[in-house]
């Protein structure tokens, strides 16, 4: 049962960030899930000089405000201060994450305080921290039903926002004509990669899910070029990166959350080599004739 | 679809594989404890000897700021009777798992077995305190204490011999205590400052009446500032100090920028040794129990606060 909780973890962190990945990917903004994650560092200390506390929930709410910031940093950066998008994702975060740096050497130097010990879980440990009702029945696993609320979320918005995310991601000056407001859509994009990102980060740790939102995407990616495939087959490959993941964990005794991330490179490795493949038995079909 | 149809195989093969139910130990009428750091660990096994069987989930120089679990601890954890954890957010967010795990098996955190009153509060803030608890080798003693009380609650049967050897590991500890008292009064007190990368020992600071100075705070990834190395250099200088120390579960780095300052300044200070802090040695050396470790830690402080050469550091 462990293992079915937390490969279900491991997938609905997957269908999450593959379904807001691809769109970041088709947007060259694949970085924003590693820089939210360095980005949140300031809202952590903030919460918890105001709070005194290193529990989850001013912790989650410290870098819950923070992500949203940094995310609006960005696409200011991007559109006011016409940088290109990579540069203003690097410039963005940097500067966050170093305030964070400053703000605990100034004031909290004695307090172990950083993302890996008050906000990062463990995907391993999900089957451990259920929700338990006030009678003690258990629920299962805490972060199954907040991802899972998580992703229906990011499905709702996924599905009725789809023709706003889609024109305004490939062709925002049509999309301007039509009225569709590309600002909108952008921070709406953006608002719920940071919320997505930051919980999934409460309930998995940071790197699954940076790895999730960029490598799922870009494996689709390379196999279609139809945006509905490829939300279809990010959210395919992030399942069988979970699945595959955790297997290899299983087998070597190792971190599942570093195995889920080598899982979805191995998919990757696995779909460019197909790829390459294809195109080469087309050259010399072509040739021949 | 078909050009997808590569992916199927792999996919059968791997929702086979997924499902194997792994079988459960075989209970051999021992009792599963599993504690969080060695220390702790060592401490389990000593009091309940050949009653149960001890493992902790940070091995030997893992620095537990920085611990990643493994597949296999899930299970260590899920299958265990009994859980020692440190507390006081050593083992930061997995706290709010443990406490969650305690609801449904015995859970401790063997701070709570300490006087509240002799846990180290830190700058200020209420809820935070120091963990590098068994630093004081006399407190270690009452975690001793607490966890051979903890034992003979969970397995009353055998209580008699826990609670016996819950007292000769505490004498034991006593006895370390005051071996490292004496071999520290061999240094002369203006001497008896400890320099570590990273605040561990506030505890054996006040228990050993040692000046204790880090050059980072005691989260081993807060970062150090250009005026803390000046403060240290400065410091180390003017107080002629002899060596600073590295520890084993952080990265050396730090403290050779410290090293070189003070040579710049011509005061010749050396890295005195290795100091185990959050971690203990391998297993199956001296130094990987807690008494070992701690006699490691003594004999290289004071024989470098003396000036004495590295030869003479033997173990």
């Amino acid at each position: 049962m462990d293992a079915f909780w937390i490969i279900l973890t491991g997938a609905l962190v997957a269908l999450c960030c593959g379904l807001l990945g691809s769109f970041l990917l088709l947007r060259q903004m694949a970085m924003v899930g590693d820089a939210i994650s360095h980005a949140v560092l300031p809202g952590i200390v903030i919460a918890f000089l105001l709070s005194g506390s290193r529990d989850s929930i001013p912790m989650l709410a410290g870098a819950a405000v923070l992500g949203v910031f940094a995310t609006v940093l960005i696409e200011w950066l991007h559109r006011v201060g016409r940088m290109q998008s990579d540069a203003s994702i690097g410039l963005s975060y940097t500067t966050l994450f170093a305030i964070g740096i400053i703000l605990i050497s100034l004031f909290t130097r004695q307090v172990d305080l950083d993302q890996d010990c008050v906000l990062y879980g463990e995907i391993a440990y999900v089957p451990l921290d259920l929700w338990i009702l006030a009678g003690g029945q258990s629920l299962g696993p805490r972060a199954v039903w907040i991802l899972g609320g998580a992703f229906v979320l990011i499905l709702t918005f996924v599905l009725v926002g789809y023709k706003g995310l889609q024109l305004t991601t490939f062709d925002p000056a049509y999309a301007a004509t039509l009225g569709i407001s590309t600002f909108f859509w952008h921070y709406a994009l953006m608002g719920t990669v940071s919320m997505a990102t930051v919980v999934s980060f409460e309930s998995v740790g940071a790197i699954l899910v940076v790895a999730f939102l960029i490598v799922p995407p870009a494996t689709a990616y390379l196999l279609t070029d139809r945006l509905p495939v490829m939300l279809g087959l990010s959210a395919l490959f992030g399942l069988l990166s979970s699945i595959l993941g955790y297997v290899m964990a299983a087998a070597t005794n190792g971190s599942v959350a570093g195995a889920m991330s080598v899982a979805a490179g191995i998919w990757f490795v696995l779909a460019l080599a197909f790829v390459q493949v294809k195109k080469s038995i087309l050259r010399s079909q072509s040739v021949s004739r | 679809m078909w050009q997808y149809s590569f992916l199927a195989i792999p996919v059968f093969s791997l929702l086979l594989a997924g499902c194997q139910a792994t079988p459960p130990d075989s209970a051999n009428g021992k009792i599963r404890i599993v504690s969080t750091t060695g220390m702790i660990g060592d401490a389990v096994a000593k009091i309940a000897g050949d009653r149960a069987e001890v493992s902790a989930l940070m091995g030997p120089g893992v620095d537990p700021h920085l611990y990643k679990a493994s597949q296999g601890d899930l299970r260590k954890l899920s299958e265990a009777d009994l859980i020692f954890y440190n507390g006081l957010h050593l083992e930061g967010k997995m706290v709010e798992i443990l406490e969650k795990v305690g609801k449904t098996k015995p859970v401790f955190a063997v701070a709570e077995g300490l006087d509240h009153s002799k846990i180290l509060q830190l700058a200020g803030q209420a809820e935070v305190h120091d963990p590098h608890i068994w630093f004081d080798v006399r407190m270690w003693a009452d975690v001793a204490t607490y966890i051979g009380a903890s034992l003979e609650k969970h397995d009353a049967p055998h209580a008699a011999a826990y609670r016996q050897r819950a007292a000769a590991y505490r004498d034991s500890l006593l006895a370390l205590d005051e071996w490292v008292r004496s071999e520290l009064s061999t240094v002369p007190k203006d001497h008896r400052v400890l320099i570590t990368a990273h605040d561990a020992f506030a505890y054996f600071g006040r228990a050993y009446e040692v000046e204790v100075r880090g050059l980072q705070g005691i989260s081993t990834v807060s970062e150090y500032g250009l005026k803390d190395v000046s403060d240290l250099v400065s410091f180390i200088s003017q107080r002629k100090i002899k060596a600073v120390f590295v520890e084993s579960s952080v990265p050396t780095k730090s403290l050779e920028a410290v090293v070189e300052g003070c040579q710049k300044r011509g005061h010749k200070v050396t890295i005195g040794g290795t100091l185990y802090s959050d971690a203990m040695g391998q297993a199956g050396t001296p130094e990987g129990e807690y008494i070992g470790m701690v006699r490691a830690n003594v004999r290289t402080i004071v024989h470098a606060l003396k000036g004495e050469s590295h030869a003479e550091v033997s173990r």
